[in-house]
């Protein structure tokens, strides 16, 4: 059983360090709202991870929503730990200091379950470093029956199977109600004293939406393919669910947000307005794998801003989603929220890059007497035909009707966010990427000689769970390629920011995304040869993934470039995220054939998969008004 | 309304940087609904004045700042209602509303009191380092800075220096360029003749304000601050 013992605390032995770290405030936590609870009189402990720095996982919802859930229980302490800088990890790895809580500064292992967070599949070698440091095992076979169990969760793990063999339970969805099922068998296990992570982990196999990834095995046929991922033993289910809350109005977290003390990616108070997204877009495996789509209510949001501002301090609210000018109140919930706040300091911010009108609207009513600098709009595609194919149905004319909007409203800058590497691309697709940037800075300059445009290009990375979980990635030469294209025809233009990144960490985000369990061995090849933060630039070193999947024996043309047949087994579809592949294979079909399908919110459905499955339906409009009634979906479009 | 206030700096904010600082003032304002007057234009900005920053790692219980509110406050309630809206680690200890017109604290912030708090295996030395700090004519300390090292001495700027257990005190004028307690405790390793001197274990910026042949005379309350704590029972906390 993992001991407890507040004098275990690296916190003696980590602060004379803190000199000689970068930023050490990412170390020590004392945050506003921290809850710090003795262990001794707790029945379950939790040590919840973000594997990446402090100031890029703080802001992490999901870690807030569960680190509150769970702390409400007087007999369960959640604490939290992010990967150390790699100037702290070698000082840590000097002095012999594990990998600590910011409560307690307990170490890993006197904690029951460690549970990460993983948003995307970057933060892989950094959970192997964090184990690694905790002084587990990285294989959970070759850990002990008294060792934690660590747990992922996170849109990454709807395709756990290049982290299998390291973690010992995985969680698809929405972590809420998971947590506390599976908080109360961890409290059981220990107030009964007969802690066995295997014991626990057939009790753990039965919670709704838990894969245990040793009981499953994968086959593989002759020719290498995947014959299918397989039960071990029986009673467990061949697909495994993913989790889905219903009734967002029932779980109003952040109540009280952690506040960090140094600087982070966001710091405002954060409101999920719905989770879920239904638009359709073919190449975003968010929108696909959090159907349906679930709204909080406009009164619950305002109640949740009121008393989430007071309880922080914080001065910018930010109203999240997918695309949060979807929500069916969102006009009236910002002219209230900008009533309440007008001639305050508190501002309002909602992330939405649809294009159109009715968010430029929405953009105006936020920032009132403020200042219009950036708006952001993602067409996605360059072209009519590329943005059919990828299902994101906004014509030219829209784009520069709401360019112009923008612009004649006094907005400064437009962003637009695109991607290269698509299904069935042509030369003439990525031009028309440059072609509609040069053509909304020629609006923007009617309204001021120096309003601007930024076009942001990012390769496409195919994802599990979406229509294009077959097609073959681009190879990074091809994606440079293309990116030639679009530098040569803007490159005259000082008042057209271009900005890309380098294709070849998009590479391994893919193997990551899609591989199977072989995979695992590259990320353990990868993080034994030094891989930490992939996501940073200064840090990926493609050559080191080259090698480490040549040590793997992982052909990454396989993985990445190859297009899947129809009955091709994935490697995640022993998860069920609740989508048919029938209808991810005819949605495909559409794509080929350039045919749009429209949002289920406002079209008959048209049978997914999701909601029967769920039993649930599109939880929308609370004021019941009728549906859409302030603007249409598309402006100008049919 | 104008308010002055000395603050401290302790536990685990010790480890964040005077910008960090700057925004955990303002939540804390925030959350306190204290009525902070805020500067005009787009980004409006509370008007609260740092005179000087404190480095990262010190911890302080002498820190000053200036507020302005749109709206009368009682100072006492104010503090309280800040207090309990602060993380833990910044607090205020004292507080006075300044007439308008009256010059900015940072004219009478002069000089600071250190305590350089070492491992307890070295109470027994510090007195001769002391001493011989006390008696020197000069005060050589290399000063790192891009590579290239300066020669400076310190004498000039050390006011007062003593040691009590654990502590050494001192009270340093505040020079162009300053001096820091790092460059105190080099000149205990090399004039002071403590070769085997550690680090100290915790750097306390104690009060700033002017010296005085008594000691330190504290900006915001005037109360004198010897530099040996045990002379006045009030010096430290
Ligand atoms: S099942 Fe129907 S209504 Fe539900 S998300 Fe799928 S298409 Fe839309």
């Amino acid at each position: 059983m993992p001991q407890i013992h507040a004098s275990n605390s690296v916190w003696p032995r980590l602060e004379p360090l803190l000199a000689d770290v970068r930023k050490p405030a990412r170390y020590v936590g004392g945050e506003d709202n921290i809850v710090v609870k003795d262990h001794a009189s707790t029945d379950a402990r939790w040590l919840l991870i973000y594997p990446d720095a402090y100031e890029i996982g703080q802001p992490n919802q999901g870690i807030q929503i569960l680190y509150e859930i769970l702390n409400e229980r007087a007999r369960t302490v959640a604490e939290r730990a992010f990967a150390p800088w790699p100037d702290m990890e070698q000082l840590m790895r000097e002095h012999d200091i594990p990998l600590f809580s910011l409560e307690n500064h307990l170490p890993l292992r006197s904690f029951d379950a460690v549970g990460f967070s993983l948003a995307a599949e970057v933060g892989y070698t950094n959970l192997l470093n964090c184990l690694d440091l905790g002084g587990l095992a990285l294989r959970a076979e070759d850990r002990a029956d008294d060792d934690p169990l660590v747990i992922i969760g996170g849109h990454a793990a709807f395709n756990p199977e290049p982290l299998a063999p390291f973690v010992d339970v995985a969680v698809a969805g929405d972590g809420e109600e998971f947590v506390l099922e599976l908080d109360a068998l961890i409290a059981d296990a220990r107030t009964r004293g007969t802690w066995s992570r295997s014991a626990l982990l057939a009790q753990v196999a039965e919670i709704d939406g838990a894969y245990v990834p040793a009981f499953y095995a994968p086959r593989y046929t002759a020719d290498g393919r995947l014959a299918g991922t397989f039960p071990r033993r029986s009673g467990v289910p061949y697909r495994v669910p993913k989790r889905t809350v219903s009734d967002l109005d029932r779980w109003p977290y952040p109540r009280k947000q952690l506040v960090p003390l140094t600087e982070t990616v966001h710091e405002r108070y954060a409101v999920e307005i719905f989770r879920g997204c239904t638009r359709g877009c073919r190449f975003c495996q968010a929108g696909m794998i959090t159907r349906p789509v679930r709204e909080r209510s406009k009164d619950t949001v305002k109640a949740m801003v009121a008393e989430g501002v007071a309880n922080t301090g914080l001065s910018e609210v930010g109203l999240l989603s997918l695309s949060s000018a979807d929500h069916s109140e969102i006009l009236g919930l910002c002219g209230e929220l900008a009533d309440t706040y007008e001639g305050t300091a508190t501002s309002l911010s909602l992330p939405s890059t649809r294009v159109d009108a009715f968010n430029v609207e929405l953009a105006d009513e936020l920032t009132r007497n403020g200042r219009r600098t950036g708006l952001t709009f993602a067409p996605e595609a360059g072209t009519e035909r590329m943005r059919r194919v990828i299902n994101k149905m906004v014509t030219e004319a829209d784009m520069l009707r709401t360019a112009e909007t923008a612009f004649a409203n006094g907005w400064r800058h437009i962003k637009l966010y695109f991607m290269i590497g698509l299904p069935t691309e042509r030369d003439e697709d990525v031009l028309g990427i440059a072609e509609l940037g040069l053509k909304v800075l020629a609006i923007g300059r009617e309204y001021g000689r120096k309003n601007k445009v930024t076009v942001s290009v990012g390769g496409f990375v195919p994802k599990p769970h979406t229509p294009f979980q077959w097609c073959a990635q681009d190879r990074p030469e091809e994606l440079q390629r293309k990116l030639g294209l679009i530098k040569a025809r803007v490159a005259s233009d000082r008042n057209l920011n271009l900005r890309y990144h380098d294709p070849e960490p998009g590479l391994m985000e893919g193997l990551l995304a899609r591989g199977d369990r072989r995979v695992a061995d590259v990320v353990e090849a990868a993080f034994r040869s030094g891989a930490r933060f992939d996501g940073w630039d200064e840090h990926y070193d493609h050559d080191r993934w080259l090698r480490a999947c040549e040590q793997a024996g992982v052909d990454v043309d396989w993985f990445c470039h190859r297009e899947r047949g129809e009955d091709e087994v994935m490697a995640w579809d022993h998860i069920d995220s609740g989508l048919e592949r029938d209808w991810l294979w005819s949605d495909l079909r559409d794509a080929v054939r350039e045919k749009p399908l429209d949002d289920c919110r406002w079209i008959p459905c048209y049978d997914c998969g999701v909601c029967p499955g769920l039993d649930l339906a599109h939880q929308t409009n609370h004021d019941g008004a009728p549906r859409r009634t302030h603007l249409p979906l598309y402006a100008g479009q049919s | 309304m104008r308010v002055r206030a000395r603050y401290a700096k302790d536990g685990r904010l010790r480890f964040i940087s005077a910008i960090d600082l700057g925004r955990v003032w303002e939540r804390a304002l925030r959350k306190a609904e204290l009525p902070i007057a805020y500067s005009e234009g787009f980004t409006p900005h509370p008007k609260v004045s740092f005179p000087d920053a404190l480095a990262l790692g010190y911890a302080s219980t002498g820190e000053y700042v200036e507020l302005t509110f749109a709206a009368p406050v009682d100072v006492a309630s104010a503090v309280a209602r800040f207090n309990a809206a602060s993380p833990p680690g910044l607090r205020i200890l004292e507080a006075v509303e300044v007439v308008d017109g009256a010059p900015r604290i940072a004219r009478w912030l002069r000089a600071s009191l250190w305590e350089l708090r070492y491992p307890t295996q070295h109470a027994g030395v510090l007195d001769g380092g002391v001493r011989a700090l006390a008696h020197a004519e000069h005060l050589p300390v290399d000063r790192e800075r891009k590579g290239t090292s300066t020669r400076l001495d310190l004498k000039p700027a050390l006011h007062m220096i003593a040691s009590h257990e654990d502590a050494v005190r001192v009270i340093l004028h505040h020079t162009e360029p300053p001096f820091r307690p790092t460059e105190v405790h080099q000149s205990l390793c090399t004039t002071g003749g403590l070769t085997a001197l550690e680090q100290p274990r915790l750097v306390i910026r104690v009060a700033q304000g002017s010296a005085e042949p008594s000691g330190l005379c504290e900006a915001l309350t005037g109360q004198p601050l010897p530099v040996r704590p045990h002379d006045h029972t009030a010096a430290t906390s």
